[in-house]
């Protein structure tokens, strides 16, 4: 067993980490849900105007794109996440539907390029998968 | 006589043997099956007749005289298929490559020529390198010759295409001209220029699996209509969808037997639209519970996946299905899915299969894409062919039905013989929103609260005019129903709607937007 002090926006969390061999019964990862309670997005007109930056995607990656235009309603995973193909990676508002956008495959959130509340365009990336 | 029966009977045997047993080894190795083993699995076990085995071709140019091509690179004939005629075309890969020359594309249109005198389905394996060059203009000939049928043929029997290897340049319009294509993943591939010219050309580096393999075509370009992973899933899968149709425009499908309930009363139909109007839902699983057993044949699967297409039996009759699909872009009409399901709308059409048209449509894609790509000219397709067809139309209202992608779904208007919707659908001519916006702008600007006002607003209007009454009302909707009762209600329709006769203006053809 191992300790560590982790840092995230500046509260402290102390966290224990056990080694688990290989003959450990599952190693399944939990996608887990935010800890915050799911804020309500906020208005379209509020949506930060960022300035697009470039996804870097590197060979054996999958990008996942919008697919249509909209808010982002809600992020469910995060950076490193394990997901499987089908998961939910985020919710786009768009057509008065909460659409929900999938993992197209088995793999570990690389990145996410969005913030909840943004304002997408079809074909933005949103989520890399390595 | 006996020498001479004897000699028939050797000649057969080395024509059936194809390009002979080493190609054919290298072909099973390719995990491809030869042209005969696939006829064999198609048609009932001793069925098939050959027509044409004789066949050679004539050519005399580049040494083509020294070449010998057992029944030129196809083989050609009849059988059944569950006891039904069945007419089929299977291109050699194993003689000359399968290539195209005058008389292998005679002998193709020679079983085209029967399939329609006698009214039955074509099954068309594509298996070849293209045209055989040496034979010039004479397989470019041939080629029009195929399409030329293909399009004679259309609309009056179905014409299944299957493409097992290469399919490349003027080969593939064979296809596009017929009903169905079929592809098996990593075997099969299409495309007009391959990818050496495309690189020549403009310097694009694809593959020929990304260019115009199976998946290529079932998810991007949407000219397959099926994928599978093995030739006799495949063929499997061709066997069931000629089960679901009729031989020809002047036959109904086939009626089987039913195991299922007609009075099924189906509780879960009532609780399976969520309440709040803004939360996906499956419709494959609505789909499901009104069929007979849970059976959905889905056509397109992995194309405009916006919207569902395929057939279902009702009372043991086919029915065409056309359903939004509120999973995937929140079930909104675009370019693509206006295409599928206008395509799958004539199909039905052409060969007298009722369409069940399943709604919960939030509107039509907004964006300049769409709108550059020409969803006017593709959406109005849909229109076009929900008021072209003469089959029996029911149209149910499962939720949202707004503006004119209500209209484009088969409203009343553009001929659906009975609409029905359940209590929870939204019909109007925008969404609430929007509506309570331009409504009652001025009640909203004025307002010391105004967005209060527009909260209570936008619930005024929902309750007053986003429901099915009012259409109903107006004799747009023919009745409100229980969910629970939606299946027995439709076989009912189905039903009663059998003996319909509907008489057009006598015309050449109409003028489809294409």
């Amino acid at each position: 067993m191992r300790k560590f002090m982790i840092n995230v926006n500046g509260n402290s969390y102390e966290v224990e980490v056990e080694e688990v061999g290989v003959s450990g019964t599952s190693q399944r990862s939990v996608v887990s849900a935010p800890s915050t309670p799911a804020p309500t997005p906020s208005a379209p007109k509020a949506a930060p105007k960022e300035e697009k930056k470039e996804v870097v995607v590197s060979a054996g990656q999958e990008v996942v794109e919008a697919p249509m235009p909209g808010n982002i309603w809600k992020i469910d995973v995060k950076e490193g996440d394990t997901v499987k193909a089908g998961d939910i990676l985020l919710i786009l508002e768009a057509m008065k539907m909460e659409n929900e956008i999938l993992a197209p495959r088995d793999g570990v959130v690389a990145s996410i390029n969005t913030t909840q509340g943004a304002a997408v365009n079809t074909g933005d990336k949103l989520v890399v998968l390595d | 006589m006996k020498e001479k029966i004897e000699r028939l009977l050797e000649t057969t045997k080395k024509i059936e043997l194809g390009g002979g047993e080493q190609r054919i080894e290298k072909h099973h190795k390719s995990g491809k099956l030869t042209a005969r083993e696939r006829i064999n699995l198609l048609f009932d076990e001793g069925s098939f007749v050959e027509v044409d085995k004789f066949v050679e071709h004539r050519c005399t140019n580049f040494g083509m005289e020294k070449v010998e091509a057992a029944s030129d690179g196809v083989v050609t004939g009849y059988g059944t298929v569950e006891g039904r005629l069945v007419f089929t075309y299977a291109q050699d890969f194993t003689v000359v490559g399968g290539s195209l020359g005058e008389m292998h594309a005679a002998k193709i249109c020679k079983v085209q020529d029967m399939a329609l005198k006698m009214g039955a389905p074509i099954v068309g394996f594509n298996d070849s390198g293209g045209a055989r060059i040496q034979e010039g203009v004479d397989a470019l000939s041939g080629y029009g010759k195929i399409f030329y049928r293909n399009t004679i043929s259309s609309g009056v029997i179905p014409q299944i295409s299957v493409i097992m290897g290469p399919s490349a340049g003027g080969a593939v319009y064979s296809p596009a001209l017929t009903d169905f294509i079929f592809m098996v993943d990593k075997t099969s591939m299409m495309f007009i220029t391959g990818p050496q010219v495309i690189k020549s050309v403009t310097g694009e580096e694809v593959t020929q699996e990304e260019l115009g393999g199976a998946n290529t075509h079932n998810k991007v370009s949407g000219v397959a209509h099926f994928m599978d992973n093995t030739e006799a899933e495949c063929i499997e899968r061709i066997k069931e969808l000629l089960s679901l149709l009729p031989s020809n425009n002047l036959e109904d499908a086939p009626v089987y037997t039913m195991e299922d309930e007609i009075n099924r009363i189906e509780e879960q139909l009532n609780e399976i639209v969520p309440v709040n109007p803004n939360k996906p839902y499956d419709m494959k699983e609505v789909i499901k519970l009104i069929a007979d057993g849970g059976y959905f044949f889905e056509v397109q699967e992995k194309f405009a996946q916006n919207i569902i297409t395929g057939y279902i039996r009702l009372n043991g009759k086919t029915i065409g299905v056309v359903a939004n699909q509120p999973k995937v872009l929140a079930g909104c009409l675009d370019i693509n899915a206006s295409d599928k399901a206008g395509r799958f709308i004539r199909t039905c059409d052409a060969f007298n299969i009722p369409l069940l048209n399943l709604v919960d449509v939030p509107g039509f894609l907004p964006g300049a894409t769409q709108e550059y790509g020409g969803i006017i000219r593709h959406g109005a397709k849909m229109l076009y062919a929900y008021s072209e067809a003469t089959v029996p139309k029911v149209t149910l209202i499962v939720r949202k039905a707004y503006g004119g992608a209500y209209l484009a779904m088969c409203s009343k208007d553009l001929g659906a013989d009975q609409v029905f919707a359940w209590p929870n659908a939204e019909i109007a001519v925008m969404g609430p929103d929007g509506a309570a916006n331009i409504i009652f702008k001025k009640d909203i600007e004025n307002s010391n609260d105004p967005i209060a006002t527009r909260q209570e607003k936008i619930a005024e209007y929902r309750d007053t005019v986003a429901n099915p009454y009012i259409a109903a009302q107006r004799g747009f909707v023919d009745d409100v129903i229980v969910p629970s009762i939606t299946r027995p209600r439709l076989i009912s329709a189905f039903d009663m709607l059998e003996s319909k006769r509907e008489n057009r203006p006598a015309k050449k053809h109409g003028n489809l937007p294409v």
